[in-house]
């Protein structure tokens, strides 16, 4: 059965659903199917009696507007000329950094842990990269933020940070809903508190940016109050 | 035929159904008639729900009003690899409220990559009076003061094991909290803990428990004082050391030595933190008779490693880190006939050069070796088309392959050529191939031999693999088992995973980062598919300020029955019939 990867007409279930068939008008490229498995029509068919895909296309085009700009579905560069609409925002590359090591590989590459990620820091030379390994892996310049009073940690990038007013300033926009629920915004009623590459937790009055920036495997902030 | 089954009182049939323990044997009984669905349901002890968003815990408890254990699973498996930001959910919190009203007789609980708090396991050790069983596989969110109230209030624990989670340690006082004269601990995983817990608790603990047959000790637990706990304890069967560095004089090694020799059961064994290798000789004795052996935090070297594993003749498992080397590999294959699973992972996986000789040769041997192989996790620098057709060759019984080439896209280290063909072959060769890892240089063709043979694949990784939209097409249309996909830093686009999207309702779940599927498809996917949960992970802001034709960051689709979902954080977004609408 060849599979086109293009119109799904309606009133052949045993087609594939293919959403491609909305907005545009797809060059036809013909895959030559390896299996359509039978299984996958019972399915269907036992599931779907409410709402076959068939049915589904059709009530789409009656009820609502099919969304009309969605350019990507119009197939009109050939295969490998694809390569180009790489360059869009996608801030992750396909092109690896050949260069390799340094830091530069990509986020949660190679596959491993964080379990296996900290006890190898641990082991390793842990002033081998620009910062220490540790709770963060080599290649992440994030730490977890906790605040405390709030259930769910967050992450922060370090590396867009120069100095503790401007990471202080965005680690209380990150947390600004809790704020508001308790009324404090003011920098001042809290203080920043951070894990040390041996484990301990310091304050980070007193402590110089470099100091910091060297050891912090993560971050929590605390009430002044305390 | 239509009276015999009305000819068995429902007695008989229950009975008979007790029998029957497997989910899916379970799920085709309830669909025969709609008695056998009845006594089934009332029948069913034990749920496993592989998505805790694929259902909500009301329907669950509403269709098996009498269940005993459940098993649920939060987060994507890639959150193992910190590609799921913080907060994005897997709160076990509902479930726990709605099976306290819902199942005051459940026994055993089991969580992998959720997130449970003090107040939950609180809440666990209160409500539950019979209640037995409590595995957290990486999860977080809780402290030791949850373990107290474990330890504290559940009167008949069976099993307590904290897998590789993330807890909060903030002293180790918790395992006092087990009453004086408990005795119905069988199991006890406290690896992962980083802080020191009371001995003696753990002491008297292990005295107690006659029937304590796994025990993991985590890191703080000296290696003088292990040989106390052996002794108290010669029916285990399962241990994890703790540090395995110690100056032993001649006397605490042959004490230690005994403690082991006098523990006939053991088969199992973990830990080796810090090890030395001095220390090792202890474990001789019992080599032969362990079936199972997890060295992948024992950072000793191969010459070590080879005195070690050329003991075990009887080994099924070895876990072990790259310093095995193609020699140590060797005599795995010549020793060890009896493997079953070999996992190796790297020393300095993040160091530019090899710092080991381990190549592809030492798989190819353990392959050639050893028959039985059938699950292998291999981290290495180098590989080729010609071994991998060997390995395939070797073991047409594997059913577990995950190959990790430590840089992206590395060719054949001979012929320079993409790995297709030696993927191809392991798909070709090993028909019962349930779960693949792909790694290197891969083109499109990879994924054409995967779609054409892989019919019993359930789950695939693929990363920096493939040249366009054919390939994930091919894996979509052609892999008939597939249940979870999981794709990162690939050139994926829209056509394939829309042309595709009725294949998403037989599936649990797909995973897609950093690959070029757009905002306009992901929302085309959400508003016509309405068995799918369609979720768009973006920590760039609102997809919506962005053009349609902009790819998201990670795209997440899982089948549900339940609906949306309301516990998403600002991160993430579900592509619904009101996509614009954020539910919260």
């Amino acid at each position: 059965m060849e599979l086109q990867l293009g119109l799904a007409l309606p009133s052949s279930p045993t087609k594939v659903f293919d959403l491609n068939y909305y907005g545009s008008e797809p060059k036809e490229e013909e895959i030559s199917d390896t299996w359509y498995p039978s299984s996958y029509q019972d399915i269907n068919q036992i599931n779907n009696k409410k709402r076959s895909f068939g049915r589904a296309l059709e009530s789409g085009t009656a009820d609502r507007a099919v969304p009309r700009t969605l350019p990507l579905l119009l197939w009109n560069n050939p295969p490998d000329e694809e390569d180009d609409s790489k360059d869009l925002e996608n801030h992750s590359s396909f092109t690896v950094d050949e260069n390799g090591g340094d830091g530069d590989g990509a986020v949660g590459w190679p596959p491993l842990n964080s379990w296996r990620h900290k006890r190898l820091c641990h082991d390793n030379d842990p002033t081998e990269n620009g910062y220490a390994c540790g709770a963060r892996g080599p290649n992440s310049t994030y730490v977890k933020v906790q605040m405390e009073g709030v259930a769910i940690a967050r992450k922060v990038d370090l590396s867009l940070h120069h100095s503790f007013q401007t990471l202080t300033e965005t680690l209380l926009d990150m947390f600004g809903r809790w704020l508001l629920e308790t009324g404090q915004k003011n920098s001042n009623e809290y203080k920043l508190a951070y894990q040390d590459n041996e484990g301990d937790w310091l304050l980070t009055r007193g402590v110089s940016w470099r100091t910091f920036i060297r050891s912090v495997q993560r971050l929590k902030l605390l009430k002044s109050s305390d | 035929m239509q009276r015999m089954g009305y000819s068995f009182p429902e007695d008989v049939l229950e009975h008979v159904f007790s029998f029957i323990q497997s989910d899916r044997d379970r799920n085709a009984i309830s669909t025969v008639c709609k008695s056998w669905y009845e006594i089934e349901r009332w029948s069913r002890r034990r749920v496993f729900i592989g998505n805790c968003y694929a259902i909500s815990p009301r329907m669950v408890i509403r269709r098996f009003p009498d269940v005993r254990s459940v098993e649920l699973k939060g987060k994507p498996h890639f959150a193992d690899f910190n590609l799921v930001p913080d907060g994005w959910g897997g709160y076990v919190a509902p479930w726990i409220t709605a099976m306290v009203a819902g199942y005051p007789w459940l026994e055993e609980i089991r969580l992998k990559r959720m997130v449970i708090t003090d107040e939950s396991l609180e809440l666990i050790s209160k409500s539950f009076k019979n209640f037995k069983v409590l595995v957290l596989s990486s999860c977080e969110g809780f402290s030791t003061k949850g373990l107290a109230a474990i330890a504290a209030n559940c009167r008949n624990l069976r099993e307590l094991d904290l897998q590789e989670s993330e807890v909060e340690d903030l002293s180790g006082h918790w395992l006092s909290l087990f009453p004086e004269n408990y005795t119905s601990l069988v199991s006890l995983n406290i690896a992962c803990l980083g802080c020191e817990v009371s001995f003696s608790a753990l002491e008297r603990l292990v005295s107690t428990c006659p029937n304590l047959r796994t025990l993991r000790l985590n890191r703080t637990v000296p290696l003088d004082k292990l040989a106390n706990l052996l002794r108290r304890a010669p029916q285990l069967v399962e241990l994890g050391t703790g540090a395995f560095s110690f100056e032993l004089t001649p006397d605490v090694f042959s004490n230690l030595s005994g403690a082991f020799t006098g523990c006939k059961e053991l088969k199992s064994l973990s830990g080796f933190w810090d090890v030395v290798p001095g220390c090792l000789p202890a474990v001789y004795p019992i080599c032969s008779r362990l079936t199972s052996l997890n060295l992948s935090y024992a950072t000793i070297r191969s010459p070590d490693l080879i005195k070690l594993v050329s003991q075990c003749q009887n080994l099924q498992r070895l876990w072990v880190l790259d310093y095995i080397e193609d020699a140590g590999l060797d005599v795995l294959a010549a020793s060890c006939k009896d493997l079953r699973e070999l996992r190796v992972f790297p020393s300095d996986p993040f160091g530019p050069e090899p710092n080991v000789s381990l190549t592809e040769q030492g798989l190819v041997s353990v392959s050639e070796g050893c028959p039985k192989l059938q699950s292998v996790l291999y981290f290495c620098r180098q590989m080729c088309n010609g071994a991998l057709v060997t390995i395939a060759r070797n073991r047409p019984n594997m059913t577990t392959f995950r190959l990790c080439i430590i840089e992206p896209q590395t060719p054949d280290y001979l012929t320079l050529q993409p790995l297709d063909a030696g993927f191809g072959a392991i798909v070709q060769h090993c028909k019962d191939l349930r779960r693949l890892s792909l790694s290197g240089l891969l083109t499109d063709r990879v994924f054409e031999y995967i779609g054409t043979y892989a019919k019993n694949l359930e789950m695939l990784s693929v990363a920096f693999a493939g040249d366009s939209d054919i390939g994930l097409h091919h894996v979509l249309s052609g892999c008939q088992n597939l249940r979870k996909l999981e794709i990162r830093d690939c050139p994926f686009g829209d056509k394939a995973l829309l042309a595709n999207a009725a294949k998403l309702e037989t599936m649990r779940s797909l995973w897609m980062s950093s690959c070029s599927v757009s905002y306009g498809a992901c929302k085309l996917l959400g508003q016509k598919m309405l068995r799918l949960n369609v979720e768009v992970i973006d920590e760039r802001g609102p997809p919506d300020s962005r053009p349609e034709s902009s790819p998201v960051e990670k795209l997440y689709v899982c089948r549900t029955v339940a609906g949306p979902r309301c516990d998403m954080p600002d991160f993430v977004w579900r592509m619904g019939e009101d996509s614009a609408l954020r539910l919260s």
